[in-house]
């Protein structure tokens, strides 16, 4: 299984990659995945590679890609070519008619490539104060709810539970639900 | 304790490594990709309850000193740096490999194929040839972790400093790894005074130098005989279309494409130690394949020790990219090219098509909302429109999108500059305003020496110290004007700037809250004047901290008149931050609420008043 996360610097993509290693070596699976440190992160396009099984580089190959999280939906659409025929990308939109775009809708289709678009921001701002922090946790919700990489939404809340620093457990709770409960209403 | 698996940052489990070895002085500098190897050492070390001392070095060479200085007393120790602070530690380097050393030292040095965070692409492996000193490099992190234990043993066996290569796909992977019980040595630090031993004399180099000669040929042969566990073949299974030879990771890359592909037909030997490279298994290798292909990153470190290069296929005949990483795609491509087929990649017009109509690139790194460089950096602007703006190496490189950067060399030569671009004025009898930035850590590190010698020297400029209180760029670690420490219960004493700048011998220091623009156009006007009429360097501190610490600070909500706006963009070319956003249709600037963290400073820029704080009630 190959997941490809990508957004922005500062949007707390490297909690996704631990979340997705904890749940792993708790199923006794190997794993190796790449990350973004240094000057990328200061608020530029940054991606993150994580592979469950045995590989030995840590980089996915365009094309080779099972999963995309995208906590932006540019970057999504930057990146769309790591996924491969048949794959699925979470994305988080703040721009919806970005995805009537019709060289984009064609290549999704000719691709087979499933997309669940998550109102990340909207969905925070009504229910979280507005505070953007917790949109890596949403999606791990959305992720967990929809099954991918046959990963249970009850194994993602135990992965963010122990991940979780103390003074932010409620509410990365909440927003795991809020991601669940938003694959629920598409 | 039993073995126990965690996935770890590959910088993590070298970390773990280098407390299970049982070193006792660990020093570095950071610098990505080595930054997390440090507080990592403090943390397993306080985890195991070992005696490891921790410390940020001010830089590469004190840092290279210190701990080398440790293993001449028979502790085991290490310091970590990235690439370029090799270049800067490349004095104790070169001169302490001739020594024979007492307790294992392992150099760590972090190389940035790409490059992703750094000013060169360099190949510290090179450095390893050049100084004589083994060289190994990992393929993984697993295997890193191993090589640091193995590294400690090697380099007390012959009495010589180890380098560890980890390249940026090392140090920055994540994977599961084992972690077990550190060895706890029992070695009371032993200095024994020999001056042969420890004064490098030229008399002595006379047989220090023919020894270390002695101690390559030694390792080398022990590289060939003895490390099959990172020097070994996979033989094909089917007659051998073509032989590849790989380094770091790029066997890792090699090996998942075979796999993907499912051949048969290529066999790869794997070289997990580059120098001295065990040229034997080399060229054995090489004649019994008709078509080889080398794949090492970033420079032809195997490749230049091969005696005989005619069949393979590298960099010298051009075959191999001579700059750039060795990603999947690339050596996908190169594969292909050696066996002489085509690959086979989805042409992926409608995606290439999308992205043109929407106008999707990538996104540069700005300063963070909230920087307190920004401010800096549009005061400088507003009070010396056409000044010099020499800079340095830290988060505030991003000022370049201020248009207030206008070089950019090493960490230090911002000070060092601005006296060449003082000098070569003066010459001509001219004299222009030069107003540098250097961040605090990068002060500490290598602004010092140029900012005595401008005293010296008589050189009429102003350094602006960046002062945010943290070595940002890199991901926040301490510096000497933090005072603080890594291991638990440690605490350091603080340099605070102003005396450090004093003691230089600077007469004009001035520290003003960054975010106060006036202040700082005020202050700086001031500095010039000072630095003009005295013809010495004057100095001022912008003091606030940057965003990563989370310091509480007050919250100033601000909005876009959009009547006011005139939509001429200043705010954008001028202050560009990531909150102020301009909509191409409206022709007007807005914040985006995404990135704004209502730190109040653009209010102070707009030349129109068009950008206005909300006020208590809403609006
Ligand atoms: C010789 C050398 N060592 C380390 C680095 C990595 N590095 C880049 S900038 C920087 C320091 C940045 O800290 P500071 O000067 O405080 O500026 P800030 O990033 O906080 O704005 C470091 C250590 C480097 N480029 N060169
Ligand atoms: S990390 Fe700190 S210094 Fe760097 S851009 Fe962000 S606020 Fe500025
Ligand atoms: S208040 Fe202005 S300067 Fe500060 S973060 Fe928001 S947009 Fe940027």
């Amino acid at each position: 299984m190959q997941y490809i996360i990508v957004g922005l610097g500062g949007q707390g993509i490297l909690f996704a990659s631990r979340v997705l290693g904890e749940i792993a070596i708790k199923r006794g699976e190997n794993v190796i995945g790449s990350e973004v440190h240094g000057m990328a992160q200061r608020g530029g396009s940054v991606i993150s590679h994580f592979k469950v099984g045995s590989y030995k580089s840590p980089l996915i190959s365009a094309g080779d890609a099972d999963v995309l999280l995208a906590f932006d939906q540019n970057e999504a659409i930057r990146n769309l070519h790591f996924l491969k025929n048949g794959g699925y990308g979470i994305i988080n939109v703040h721009k919806m008619e970005v995805f009537q775009n019709e060289s984009l809708k064609k290549y999704l289709t000719k691709r087979n490539i499933s997309t669940f678009l998550l109102k990340g921001y909207e969905i925070l701002n009504e229910h979280m104060k507005g505070n953007y922090l917790f949109l890596n946790v949403l999606i791990l919700g959305a992720m967990g709810a929809l099954n991918l990489g046959g990963i249970s939404f009850d194994e993602v809340e135990d992965a963010v539970s122990k991940l979780s620093p103390a003074k932010f457990l409620d509410d990365n709770m909440k927003a795991l639900d809020l991601g669940k409960m938003a694959t629920h209403e598409s | 304790m039993a073995t126990e698996r965690a996935v770890l940052l590959g910088n993590e489990a070298i970390a773990r490594a280098v407390v299970e070895a049982g070193c006792e002085v660990a020093c570095a500098y950071p610098g990505t990709p080595s930054s997390e190897i440090l507080p990592a050492i403090a943390k397993f070390a306080d985890l195991l309850d070992t005696k490891t001392v921790v410390e940020w070095g001010t830089n590469e060479k004190v840092a290279y000193e210190v701990a080398i200085s440790a293993s001449f007393t028979g502790k085991r120790s290490c310091v970590a740096m990235k690439h370029v602070g090799l270049n800067v530690a490349a004095d104790p380097f070169m001169s302490a490999a001739q020594f024979d050393i007492e307790g294992g030292m392992l150099l760590i040095v972090a190389d940035d194929p790409g490059p992703h965070s750094s000013q060169t692409e360099q190949d510290s492996r090179l450095f390893g040839l050049f100084a004589k000193v083994p060289v190994l490099d990992p393929s993984s992190a697993r295997e890193a972790m191993e090589m640091v234990k193995d590294g400690f043993e090697l380099s007390e066996r012959h009495k010589i400093p180890v380098m560890l290569r980890p390249t940026v796909r090392v140090d920055h992977c994540r994977q599961d790894v084992e972690l077990n019980d550190p060895l706890r040595l029992e070695r009371p630090a032993k200095f024994v005074k020999d001056v042969k031993r420890w004064v490098c004399l030229p008399a002595h180099v006379k047989t220090t130098h023919p020894k270390l000669n002695q101690k390559m040929d030694a390792v080398k042969e022990e590289f060939t005989k003895n490390f099959s566990k990172y020097n070994f073949e996979i033989t094909a299974q089917e007659k051998p279309k073509l032989g590849i030879i790989a380094g770091g990771i790029s066997f890792a890359v090699v090996m998942d494409l075979l796999t993907k592909l499912g051949r048969k037909d290529i066999s790869v030997l794997k070289i997990g130690t580059p120098h001295p490279l065990p040229l034997d298994l080399v060229n054995d290798f090489i004649a019994r394949h008709e078509n080889v292909l080398l794949l090492e990153e970033t420079y032809p470190v195997i490749e230049l020790q091969i005696t005989d290069r005619r069949n393979v296929k590298g960099r010298w005949n051009g075959y191999v990219p001579r700059a750039g990483e060795l990603t999947p795609e690339v050596v996908e491509e190169l594969v292909c090219k050696a066996l002489g087929e085509t690959c086979t990649r989805d042409a992926d017009e409608d995606l290439k098509k999308a992205i043109e109509e929407l106008k999707i690139t990538p996104k540069p790194p700005m300063l963070c909302p909230g920087c307190p460089h920004r401010a800096s950096f549009f005061a400088i602007r507003k009070a010396f429109p056409d000044g010099i703006y020499p800079s340095d190496i830290g988060c505030y490189t991003l000022g370049v999108n201020q248009k207030t950067v206008d070089t950019s060399i090493c960490m230090g030569a911002s000070v060092t500059q601005s006296s060449g671009f003082y000098l070569a004025h003066k010459v001509d009898g001219q004299l222009r305003p030069i107003v540098a930035t250097i961040g605090d850590s990068t002060f500490f590190h290598m602004g010092l020496p140029g900012l005595v010698n401008g005293v010296y020297n008589k050189h009429a400029f102003v350094l602006a110290i960046l002062d945010n209180q943290v070595t940002a760029m890199t991901g926040g670690q301490p510096h000497p004007g933090t005072g603080q420490k890594l291991r638990k219960g440690d605490s350091g004493r603080i340099v605070p700037i102003e005396r450090a700048v004093k003691g230089c011998g600077v007469e004009f220091v001035k520290r003003v809250e960054a975010y106060d623009i006036d202040e700082g156009v005020k202050a700086l006007k001031e500095a010039w004047e000072y630095a003009k009429d005295h013809r010495e360097p004057a100095v001022v501190i912008f003091g606030h901290p940057c965003m990563l610490l989370r310091q509480e600070q007050p919250k100033v909500p601000v909005r876009v008149e959009e009547e006011t706006c005139v939509g001429c963009k200043f705010c954008i070319n001028f202050f560009n931050c990531p909150g102020l956003v301009f909509d191409e249709s409206s022709k007007k600037a807005y914040i985006d609420e995404r990135f704004c963290v209502k730190c109040g400073v653009c209010v102070n820029v707009c030349p129109h008043g068009a950008i206005q704080v909300i006020s208590e009630e809403g609006k």
